[in-house]
């Protein structure tokens, strides 16, 4: 039987932070990306554009990973583990200077079953804050692993579902 | 002056064709501490049954949330959710297309879309939807 550890319903896995944000973080994405948006590069764009001042990519968001371990944790529960998708709700734009917070909680755990037999998701949500304790966003990591255990073994009476 | 943020049902955003090489692919695994080797070593990816290393799913989605603030361009409105499912696995230097589609546009000046990357078989390996939202002036 699985070990329960941080896989149970609303446990907090992370606090991360806070990191804050330098013009040289959003030029580095923008770099990797290739990301020429002059909203985000370019201070003059950026002054008259919605803004008024330059901001992240919105994917900038995604960067604030500190769920790397519990994706570990995952992987032990299974074969093979994935990044099955995120849902995001872009609640302010990032700015340079911003300080972000990312406090990550399991959120929901189901079982699934796909063309490779039955799978196990856990969703962790991640709500990322700046230096005046605004939520910025909001997202959801959406892990899966070929199923070794059934999600009932994982968090017995955690409040999960299936799919 | 800034044009007014419309948007058209039907509307298509791209196809965009994109390859993401192996070298970026590599670059973005190690500045984001994407610790596992099936984005950086090719052998260390086969070796966990991976046909070599595949692109971390936080770029796909970073590309098509490109799509989206390029079509959005420097009219007054904000991209507001993403929803992506990563499908297949998503592989370093093959051509790579994006598209979208307006599927939504209501009269609070939110606009709903569908976005998609396809390989070269046509095949969609990631999916998303998103929401568009015109900023108050």
């Amino acid at each position: 039987m699985a070990e329960q550890g941080p896989l149970a319903i609303g446990a907090t896995l992370k606090v991360t932070g806070p990191i804050t944000v330098s013009d040289q973080d959003v030029r580095r994405f923008c770099e990797l990306l290739g990301e020429t948006n002059p909203l985000f590069l370019e201070e003059e764009a950026a002054r008259r554009g919605p803004y008024g001042e330059l901001v992240a990519p919105p994917s900038f968001a995604v960067t604030f990973r500190d769920v790397g371990h519990f994706a570990d944790e995952l992987f032990r529960l299974g074969k093979l583990g994935f990044d099955a998708g995120k849902d995001i709700e872009f609640v302010r734009p990032i700015r340079p200077g911003d300080q972000i917070t990312a406090t990550s909680r399991v959120a929901r755990i189901y079982e699934k079953t796909g063309r490779s037999g039955p799978m196990v998701f856990v969703v962790v949500r991640s709500t990322l804050t700046n230096q005046r304790g605004e939520i910025v966003a909001h997202v959801d990591h959406r892990f899966t692993a070929l199923a070794e255990f059934p999600a009932e073994e994982i968090a017995p009476g955690s409040g999960r579902d299936r799919q | 002056m800034t044009p007014p943020f419309r948007a058209v049902l039907g509307e298509e955003l791209g196809p965009r064709i994109v390859v993401i090489s192996r070298e970026q692919t590599r670059d973005y695994a190690r500045q984001y501490r994407f610790e596992s080797a099936r984005f950086s070593d090719d052998e260390r990816a086969r070796r966990i049954g991976l046909p070599g290393i595949i692109v971390p799913g936080n770029m796909s989605l970073a590309y098509l949330v490109k799509l989206v603030t390029d079509w959005i361009g420097t009219r007054p409105a904000t991209l507001v959710r993403l929803s992506t499912t990563y499908r297949q696995l998503v592989r370093p230097d093959s051509p790579l297309t994006l598209h979208g589609v307006i599927t939504g546009a209501g009269g609070d000046g939110s606009v709903e879309l569908d976005l998609w990357m396809e390989n070269e078989l046509g095949e969609r390996l990631v999916t998303a939807t998103a929401t568009v939202r015109a900023l108050p002036a």
